[in-house]
């Protein structure tokens, strides 16, 4: 790898920290790097603040009271640390969230459209362009149902239908968050294989927020793993499936007496901090 | 004052106490020697003020056990102000003059329009609710203006004073004391109410609707409570008013006086019984304190034309005010001189309830 | 009959004008706006501005005046209604009140209270006209029929089909999700009052044209939240059969009742509607957990 390009990743965190409600510290200095056109994947146990993460990255803290206190983000090389989320996604820093990830009283079709960059085409500049006929080719199953009313898909279909939202905004980089959510794992299986091919097609960087960490590592370049806020691991893909506390606890492969969790490993645990 | 952390109740007696430390009760004592003395020294004209803001007061403490406690938002105070003096105008074009009859009277009333209002409101929330309300009040001031037009005096009814058997009540001191003492009785009765069973389950209803019932509180029977109890108080301020004015018309229960109730609980401090007070007093004493700055300014004669318009505006200002940059009222900047003083020289004292 | 057909079809565009405001407002930022009818009287004085400053020229008048409306709520939302966000609902619903005191302050002190009839500044005439089956109407109650009737179809087909409409459902529906794709919703919520105050200017412009300009027209923005609640808060296609009921009512009180029943009508079709169906003839039920 050269200088040159690392100067040009198109995300990267340094030592990020994130505040709820100016007391409770939810990451506490997180540092991650995601390669031009790779899958990057960031595991981690329920709260261990991913989602945070996240958020942090896509200018979406302030909604619930949180803030960066620490740290900064860089797309493109750029600092876009406190930026507002509408701006970030312009630039093509798209986010699939959570929960709540569709406009639930708008038609499928619609919701396809009710994105800015597909309006200020001429502004996304060179990225992938991708279009509404290139999205129902990935998504056969929402052409068949445009006009239905987005809040009558289920669980699955709407998953479909935010990463294709999320496509159609362009990005130069996808953050999605449980892609796997609520899946069954045909269907995962298939997202994952789909996701793969967008980043060979459209070479795009993803960073992939994952549970079922089988089906991120089967297609991720490089994983990290969060634990209560931290970095605690991080390689490439091989060197993740072969480590034995990932292959213990996020693959279920393998046991030790008494060990349940990252959090029971003593090079792991949380350093208590006073202040 | 409690310091923070030095004060604890060693009693039930102290833990179920009005007025629990001595500061408090001082404080009080000198209020209440205040109150008594202030007849003495001050103008009719600031007796009369005294009054008008305590009768505002009574209004308040009633809108603000609904709105502030219960969280069931009222915009149609003004309605139950016009139904109570309304009864009182009515009975006295019948010959009832007696204020003992016709302030129950008001209250009855008042409690009966309280439950017609409360019950199909309990389907309804929030935005709805105000609306409706809103829309309540609409109607009552339509049944207040066909029974003023039946009467014939298209203007109003004028109201003798109150009497009780020989005893008139007149003149500025009369009133002064009698509104005071109303305001007292209403206050004492709104904190006590707060700290009831009844207030509990209110304050629990206002927090988290789905959370009061799961945990065994009655939330229909609770809220039609609040609005009887609210609005069986609003209507006998209303008829107090109606005494106090000596006369009776629809015009002076409009919109705005509804819009004026609602500004002083939210300028006073929402929930806050002292914020009730504090709102009224602030709402009530505003016009004549523009006025008295306008008089001291010795503007020109056609200057004092714009003085409604401009009362009018520094009233929607103030409250705008409050609504963005001090939602707590009164009564937050109250705490936090309070707060200030209490902790010196430090800033922040250890997480605790704000009492 | 055919009178009180068509009085009651002029009356109904009226409303139906004011309430197409309440709903957009609404279903952006889910406030209801109280001051809409004082931005309706707003409206109408910016059109008695315009048109002293080019007398004779009622084309330029109004459309100069639904300009200066729709900056004016654009205006409002940025100054007033943006820091209310993260507030409790009721709190900004408050703060339209207060602004709705302000407008009408504002409005006294610069014009005073006297009645105005900017007719004869715009260099029109507005007579009578009879219609087939004998009923009469002025000739501005049929610009106001025209004007909602335009109104509606506009709004329609812009919410319906165009990038900006869908994208103002779509913020409405989820902020949050909305700026993840991109769309500034402050921009777009400021756009939705500003749609409201031209709605309002539209209104208030053909009202003091047609009958007077005075600065408490805006009562007549209360009954219209009547008809926007008839027919359902978050529905622009309720306001229209709403808006009907409403007049009906109305105008029926006024030719068998009285005129005070008449002031009232509006509530009680209001009361009713709570009573029954809460959520309006075509709001959606899930509406009434929202607030
Ligand atoms: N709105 C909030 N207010 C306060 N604390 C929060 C909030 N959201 C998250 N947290 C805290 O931040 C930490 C990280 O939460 P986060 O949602 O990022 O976890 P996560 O890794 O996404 O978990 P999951 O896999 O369950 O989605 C948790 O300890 C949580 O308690
Ligand atoms: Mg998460």
């Amino acid at each position: 790898m050269t200088s040159i390009l690392e100067l040009t990743l198109p995300l990267e965190l340094e030592n990020l920290e994130v505040v709820y409600h100016h007391v409770a510290t939810a990451i506490q200095g997180v540092s991650l790097k995601v390669q031009p056109s790779s899958i990057v994947t960031l595991l981690g146990t329920n709260g261990a603040g991913k989602t945070t993460t996240l958020r942090a990255i896509s200018g979406f803290l302030g909604a619930d009271n949180a803030q960066i206190v620490g740290g900064r983000v860089l797309f493109n090389g750029r600092p876009v640390t406190g930026r507002r989320p509408h701006e970030l996604v312009r630039r093509g820093l798209v986010l699939v969230p959570e929960r709540d990830k569709v406009f639930e009283t708008l038609t499928v079709q619609e919701n396809l459209r009710a994105l800015v960059p597909g309006w200020l085409a001429w502004r996304a500049g060179d990225r992938p362009r991708v279009r509404l006929d290139q999205v129902f080719e990935y998504f056969p199953l929402l052409a068949d149902r445009r006009r239905q009313l987005a809040g009558y898909l289920s669980g699955g279909e709407r998953q479909m239908l935010a990463l294709a939202t999320a496509l159609l905004c362009r990005p130069a980089v996808l953050l999605v968050d449980e892609l796997s959510l609520g899946l069954a794992p045909a269907v995962i299986e298939r997202l994952m294989i789909l996701v793969a091919r967008l980043r060979d097609e459209l070479g795009l960087a993803v960073l992939l927020v994952e549970q079922n960490a089988g089906a991120a590592l089967a297609v991720a370049d490089y994983g990290y793993v969060m634990e209560h806020g931290r970095i605690v691991y991080d390689g490439p893909r091989d060197r993740l499936l072969a480590h034995a506390d990932v292959r213990e606890f996020y693959l279920g492969v393998g046991h030790r007496a008494g060990r349940k969790s990252y959090t029971d490993v003593k090079q792991y645990r949380r350093r208590r901090r006073w202040f | 004052m409690a310091r923070g952390g030095g004060y604890f109740k060693t009693t039930y007696a102290a833990d179920l106490a009005l007025v629990d430390t001595r500061l408090r009760r001082r404080a009080l004592a000198a209020f209440v020697v205040a109150l008594l003395v202030l007849p003495r020294v001050a103008s009719p004209f600031i007796l009369d003020l005294v009054a008008q803001t305590a009768l505002a007061a009574i209004g308040a403490l009633a809108l603000n056990l609904l709105t502030g406690l219960a969280g069931q938002v009222s915009l149609g105070h003004a309605g139950f102000i016009a139904a109570g003096a309304f009864t009182t105008g009515v009975l006295i074009e019948n010959g009832v003059r007696s204020p003992l009859v016709a302030l129950p009277a008001a209250a009855v009333v008042g409690a009966v329009l309280g439950i017609v209002v409360g019950i199909p409101a309990l389907r309804l929330k929030g935005l709805y609710l105000a609306l409706g309300t809103l829309a309540l009040h609409h109607v009552v001031l339509y049944a207040c203006a066909e029974f003023q037009n039946h009467w014939g005096a298209n203007t109003g009814v004028s109201i003798p004073p109150p009497a009780i058997g020989p005893w008139v009540l007149k003149g500025a001191v009369a009133w002064y004391y009698t509104l005071t003492l109303a305001a007292a009785l209403v206050l004492a009765l709104s904190v006590n109410l707060r700290r009831s069973r009844a207030g509990r389950a209110w304050m629990a209803i206002r927090d988290r609707e789905i959370a009061a019932e799961s945990v065994g509180i009655d939330v229909a029977r609770y809220k039609v409570l609040a609005f009887v109890w609210s609005s069986a108080i609003t209507a006998v301020a209303g008829g107090l008013f109606a005494y106090h004015r000596a006369f009776v018309s629809v015009e002076a229960f409009g919109f705005f006086l509804a819009v004026e109730y609602i500004a002083m609980i939210i300028i006073g401090g929402l929930g806050s019984a002292l914020g009730a007070v504090l709102g009224a007093a602030f709402v009530t004493l505003l016009p004549h304190g523009l006025d008295a700055l306008v008089a001291g300014l010795r503007l020109s004669g056609g200057a004092a034309y714009y003085l409604f318009p401009l009362k009018f505006g520094a009233f929607g200002l103030l409250m705008a005010v409050f609504l963005l940059f001090e939602p707590q009222g009164l009564v937050g900047i109250w705490r936090r001189v309070r707060n200030w003083f209490a902790l010196w020289p430090l800033r922040y004292r250890p997480l605790r309830s704000a009492s | 009959m055919t009178q009180v057909l068509a009085t009651t079809v002029v009356v109904a565009s009226l409303y139906a004008l004011l309430a197409a405001g309440y709903v957009l407002v609404y279903r952006a930022t889910r406030v209801l706006n109280l001051a809409q009818g004082d931005m309706m009287t707003l409206g109408g004085y910016f059109l008695f501005l315009v048109a002293t400053s080019v007398p004779g020229q009622p084309v330029r008048a109004i459309a100069g005046a639904a300009a200066l409306s729709a900056l004016s709520g654009f205006l409002i939302y940025r100054l007033l209604m943006r820091p209310m966000a993260g507030h409790p609902i009721f709190a900004a619903v408050l703060v339209t009140v207060t602004l709705g005191i302000l407008l009408r302050a504002a409005i006294v002190l610069v014009y005073t209270d006297r009645i105005r009839h900017p007719l004869g500044l715009l260099g029109l005439a507005n007579p009578a006209r009879p219609l087939i089956g004998g009923a009469v109407v002025s000739t501005f109650d049929l610009f106001t029929v025209g004007a909602a009737a335009a109104l509606f179809a506009a709004l329609f087909l812009f919410l319906r089909f165009s990038p900006l409409g869908i994208q103002m459902r779509a913020a409405g529906e989820k902020p949050l999700l909305a700026s993840q794709r991109g769309i500034n919703f402050h921009l777009v919520f400021a756009l939705s009052w500003a749609l409201a105050g031209f709605a309002g200017a539209l209104a208030g412009s053909l009202y003091a044209s047609n009958v007077r300009l005075d600065p408490s027209l805006g009562v007549l923005g209360l009954k219209a939240f009547a008809v926007a609640l008839v027919g359902g808060l978050d529905s622009l296609g309720g306001v229209i059969p709403g808006a009907l009921i409403v007049a009906l009512v109305e105008v029926l009180s006024v030719r068998y009742g009285d005129p005070l029943l008449a002031d009232v009508s509006p509530f009680l079709c209001l009361l009713a509607m709570l009573l029954v169906r809460p959520w309006g003839l075509f709001g959606t039920k899930e509406e009434l957990e929202r607030v």
